[in-house]
């Protein structure tokens, strides 16, 4: 008994120092097209409420046929679509589409929160003289950031997992890692339960990093009266 | 003329809101309109600050002309201040924030002259001791004061008041329109859109009656409130009065 034991130990310490090095290329893939995400996100959003007719259509377009196509299938087509054509290596293909398709989501949240926004608040600033991107720069999205910070994380923390999916094009981060390691020494159930476990202390220490955020940063004039 | 407003036409769907509206306000003149519910008059002032498209006539402050084309908005409002019935402070942003932000961002003013110019008119508010307070922290009599010290900051040439007392508690209406009628002896030229009948007597030099988006009856005070010749002037004031 005690010497099973042993022997499992020092197989999960085997399989824990295989995967580790892999975990920062999850991390850094989920950061990048994070990023990504959160600058067309912001740009698709806003433009889909512009007023501009043909522009807000064209945005919802984007959104909707990003948001209508599986992630896998998305992967597929820049890796191998339009990778062949622009030469896209591993990583960059990978960030451009888990970036682009949580981009689709994140503009459908800024949009619901400058729309949370009442509209007393668009009309005062520009009765002062301020032009339609100063409201918005300095009035509207202060404001809006607070209501859409918490499904933002929420999205994050599902990027997180989605990067996974990467994995499918070579890509080695954690879930690749743990492929090439079952491949080479056929150890399917630690191996597996191992993976899972890391993924599950990121998004766990995670989203206990956004509630912690969130009560140090609730802000002066919202809700609560001090 | 500071305000010139010719054959003014503005309609919501199939509704006539201001049906061929044409007046004038002189500088330093204070105009108030008088008038029942969906007469038109916060769309009339609202649309001279071009928070409402219309569809036809012109309006034309201080030189600068807004056709139904609606060039030269933005040269409009910087010499026009609003304020609302709802405040609509910036609930983000401190009392001191609320007043510099636009002195900061439209006139590029540094922020020690925009904070010594706030300071200023919180004084003539009455309001320096709410200086770092956010708007949710007070009453609603200070946040039209502030309002109001918002934006004077911008040194129009023209205030707009559209029924700034329609939100606020009957103890606190007095406070705000005592700081309305400073302004107006300090020659401010104002267009006030209120059911303060008393005020309208007190610190009106014209009074408007509008009725149905039509101008009914225009003239001063002693005219329009205590002598009017409409019908319809004298059936609203016997309700109101």
């Amino acid at each position: 008994m005690l010497n099973w034991l042993g022997q499992q130990v020092v197989l999960y310490w085997d399989i824990f120092k295989y995967l580790i090095p892999a975990v920062p290329w999850t991390i850094l893939i989920t950061v990048c097209s994070f990023a990504l995400a959160l600058l067309l996100g912001l740009t698709i959003g806003i433009l889909r409420i512009s007023g501009h007719k043909p522009i807000s259509s064209l945005a919802g377009i984007y959104i909707n046929v990003i948001r209508g196509v599986p992630l896998l299938v998305q992967i597929f087509f820049i890796y191998f679509g339009l990778g062949g054509i622009l030469n896209l290596d591993r990583f960059t293909a990978g960030v451009l589409a888990v970036g682009i398709c949580y981009s689709a989501y994140l503009a459908e949240i800024f949009r619901s929160g400058i729309a949370a926004i009442a509209h007393g608040q668009h009309e005062a600033a520009l009765s002062l003289g301020m032009t339609r991107f100063q409201t918005l720069r300095y009035v509207i999205l202060p404001q809006s950031l607070r209501i859409v910070i918490p499904p933002i994380a929420n999205e994050f923390i599902a990027s997180l997992k989605d990067s996974s999916l990467v994995s499918i094009i070579g890509m080695r981060e954690l879930t690749r890692a743990g492929r090439e390691y079952y491949s080479q020494y056929f150890v399917d159930f630690q191996t597996w339960f191992l993976v899972g476990l890391i993924y599950l202390v990121m998004t766990i220490s995670l989203s206990r990093l956004v509630k912690y955020l969130e009560r140090i940063y609730a802000v002066k004039g919202f809700g609560i009266a001090r | 003329m500071m305000i010139e407003i010719e054959n003014l036409v503005c309609r919501f769907g199939g509704t006539v809101a201001v049906d061929n509206v044409s007046m004038t306000v002189e500088k330093g003149e204070v105009v108030v309109i008088i008038g029942p519910s969906g007469a038109g008059k916060s769309t009339l002032i609202r649309c001279m600050n071009a928070l409402e498209a219309f569809e036809s006539g012109r309006i034309i402050i201080d030189g600068i002309t807004v056709d139904k084309d609606h060039k030269h908005i933005h040269e409009l409002r910087l010499e026009v201040g609003m304020v609302f019935q709802q405040f609509n402070l910036f609930p983000h942003l401190n009392v001191i924030d609320n007043i510099t932000l636009a002195q900061k961002v439209v006139r590029k003013r540094s922020r020690g002259e925009a904070e010594r110019k706030a300071m200023k008119l919180l004084e003539t508010v009455n309001l320096t001791d709410k200086v770092d307070a956010y708007p949710e922290q007070l009453s609603g009599g200070q946040k039209q004061r502030v309002a109001i010290a918002r934006a004077l900051a911008m040194d129009p040439k023209v205030m707009l008041f559209d029924e700034v007392t329609s939100a606020l508690d009957p103890e606190m209406i007095g406070e705000v329109l005592e700081v309305m009628k400073r302004l107006a002896s300090a020659g401010m030229t104002m267009v006030i859109v209120t059911h303060e009948i008393g005020f309208a007597r007190e610190a009106a030099d014209r009074v408007i009656f509008m009725d149905d988006g039509k101008i009914v009856e225009y003239g001063p005070p002693s005219g329009v409130i205590d002598n009017p010749i409409e019908p319809r002037t004298r059936e609203f004031l016997s309700k109101v009065l």
